[in-house]
């Protein structure tokens, strides 16, 4: 639906030392003072064309500071940060056009109608050279009076966005009538309306049902697909793993881990839980496994055991772990109860993270 | 430079749009006005430099729509958007920072000229005065919403949220409304009086206004005729106070103006 623009070739106006133009996102040593406070404590991270990159953490973790550097609002207290190997504060005119942003919040004119926005939108950008390609099914005819409010037509381009993003019927509704989610919407399709080739995206989905989270997620692959750079924050791990090429996990403005999904969740070992009758075990009556002795809890007459793997060979290490543990069981003449083997989580990786600072 | 400009154009159209739907705007810009306008042309007897004491008065009258049309208008806008995020937003989109001010300027420029208008015609019915010099009131209109506007900027920027928007305009408000001009000319007051009222930006506006509605000159109270070439001439101390003004305008709101609510 999104059909993009021609790519141009990125300038190499860096001069910084850091990667070279094919990162289209470059942060090296950032640090973002608020005063005495420092929001971000120095991080690096590159985003390569066409990745989708997602930032998680705590609240207050230095995500949206992040952003908003990278989006020009700030100057970075220390540190580079490269956008399209631009400058975004000295050179953010150049990078205005480029570039599509959705805020954590709002800011739309409420007495305007969601077409009426989508249109200045859409001028705007028309104006900056950067004429929207988006097409609609329909049209909704205008010209008339209606109860003494002039209705306006509204073209096929802006219908072509709000459908887009799911608000089609909704063209004709004052903004300030949506609801939360309406809203967030309708700011996903101002993002991505000018066909921008990086798209800051900060918590796009907080506050849209599960239907326009998937659609926002299709939107975002499509983008992706079509070689759309996408920065994103989000507080939904599985939102990060349905789309991020790689991810990283900020808490108290530093990076904690980064790396692909699985890179990052195997950090976080693979779980072999199981349940032996009696509460006489103790972790010497079990063997080893992948070097890694287990936890056990006593409850209900039972004791719950439970091994985390985290050896070397991720792809393989819990294959490896059950044949001694039912050799083991088999030996012993014993039952492995409720036998479970779970691959570790990013919620796992993000809570061990949060606790262990 | 013409994206900037385009994109002026849009968002002022965007701003009238707006107005016309908010009905507290709406009367405050248009209606307010007016009003005064009326009260004020109800004081003066007699003549003033020249012209009867109500010709005078309404001629002058642009002054204080200025301060409600422009000034008062656009701190109450700057502010509310910022604390919207609508500042941001924009700021954040395709408009630059000057597009987005010189759009606030325009929209606010073309309520002012529609309201010098109105009292254009309002002098013409009742008083069968046609306006001597358009342009020098034009351009009246405009250095005076660039000044004004400017100066909106910066009091914005020291205007916590829109409610306390009526308390921070009242000192230049009220500036506006006893220095101005209007009901008698500048040179009147007392000595030092006269020096300072004469440099403060809207007595200039008043009196290149005074001087395009009547083609004589109003920049003293001596009000005598003159030609066209002779009133740029008389005009041309003014539009230099003026000039100095917009730059003026232009540090305090470079230092003062907030694109973002202040935090914490
Ligand atoms: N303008 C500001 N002045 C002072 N402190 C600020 C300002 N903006 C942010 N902070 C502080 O900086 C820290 C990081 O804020 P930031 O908004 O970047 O967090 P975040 O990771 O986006 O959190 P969330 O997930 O809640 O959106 C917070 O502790 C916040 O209180
Ligand atoms: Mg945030």
């Amino acid at each position: 639906m999104i059909s993009h623009m021609s790519t141009p070739q990125l300038a190499d106006a860096t001069g910084t030392g850091l990667a070279g133009p094919e990162n289209v996102i470059e942060v090296g040593a950032l640090r973002q003072k608020y005063g005495d406070f420092e929001a971000v404590r120095g991080i690096s991270f590159a985003v390569p064309r066409g990745e989708v990159f997602a930032l998680l953490g705590t609240n207050g973790a230095g995500k949206t500071t992040t952003m908003e550097v990278l989006e020009g609002y700030t100057p970075a207290t220390d540190g580079t940060v490269r956008v399209l190997g631009l400058d975004p504060i000295r050179q953010h005119r150049e990078l205005r056009p480029r570039v599509g942003i959705m805020l954590q919040e709002g800011g739309f004119l409420g007495d305007l109608t969601v077409a009426e926005t989508v249109d200045l939108w859409k001028g705007l950008s028309q104006d900056a050279g950067r004429p929207v390609t988006l097409s609609g099914s329909t049209e909704l005819p205008g010209g008339f009076t209606l109860m003494g409010t002039r209705i306006r037509r509204v073209d096929r381009v802006t219908m072509g966005a709000l459908e887009l993003v799911g608000l089609e019927k909704k063209a004709r509704v004052k903004v300030k009538q949506l609801s939360g989610g309406q809203k967030r919407r309708l700011d996903l399709a101002l993002a991505v309306l000018s066909g921008p080739e990086v798209l800051f995206l900060d918590e796009p989905t907080t506050g849209m049902d599960p239907e326009a989270r998937r659609t926002t997620w299709k939107v975002v692959e499509g983008l992706r697909d079509a070689g759309t750079t996408v920065l994103l924050t989000t507080h939904y791990l599985e939102e990060a793993e349905r789309l991020a090429d790689r991810l990283a996990i900020m808490h108290e403005g530093r990076i904690h881990t980064h790396g692909t999904v699985d890179e990052v969740v195997a950090t976080s070992g693979d779980m072999i839980t199981f349940r032996l009758p009696g509460t006489s075990w103790t972790f010497g009556d079990l063997p080893a496994l992948d070097g890694v002795t287990p936890v056990l809890t006593y409850a209900g007459g039972g004791t719950e055991v439970g091994y985390t793997l985290t050896g070397s060979d991720t792809g393989t290490r819990a294959h490896a772990a059950l044949r001694p543990l039912l050799a083991w069981a088999d030996a012993h003449g014993e039952t492995l109860g409720r036998l479970a083997v779970r691959r570790g989580t990013l919620e796992d990786v993000f809570m061990r993270i949060v606790g262990e600072v | 430079m013409k994206t900037d400009v385009l994109h002026a154009v849009r968002l002022a159209r965007i701003d009238l749009t707006l107005v016309g739907r908010n009905t507290t705007v709406l009367f405050n810009v248009m209606l307010m006005p007016i009003l005064i306008a009326a009260l004020y042309s109800t004081f003066p007897v007699g003549e003033t430099a020249g012209v009867s004491g109500e010709v005078f008065v309404l001629t002058g009258v642009p002054g204080l729509m200025l301060a409600f049309a422009v000034f008062i208008n656009l701190v109450n806008a700057f502010t509310s958007r910022r604390e919207e995020l609508v500042l941001k937003r924009l700021r954040g989109g395709q408009p630059s920072a000057a597009a987005v001010m010189a759009g606030s300027g325009l929209s606010a420029l073309v309520l002012f000229l529609f309201q010098v208008v109105l009292l254009g015609i309002w002098v013409y019915r009742f008083e069968g005065i046609l306006p001597a010099n358009v342009p020098m009131m034009v351009l009246a209109a405009a250095l005076g919403v660039a000044v004004f506007g400017l100066i909106a900027a910066a009091f914005s920027g020291m205007t916590p949220n829109a409610e306390m928007a009526q308390i921070t305009v009242l000192p230049v408000l009220l500036v506006m409304m006893v220095a101005a001009p209007v009901a008698f000319p500048a040179d009147v007051l007392p000595g030092p009086l006269a020096v300072v009222t004469g440099l403060l930006p809207v007595t200039p506006i008043v009196e290149m206004m005074r001087t395009g509605f009547l083609g004589a000159d109003h920049f003293t109270s001596g009000g005598e005729k003159l030609s066209m070439v002779g009133q740029w001439v008389a005009a041309l101390p003014s539009i230099g106070i003026l000039l100095v003004w917009i730059v003026i305008g232009g540090l305090l709101a470079r230092w003062l103006f907030r694109w973002e609510p202040r935090h914490g």
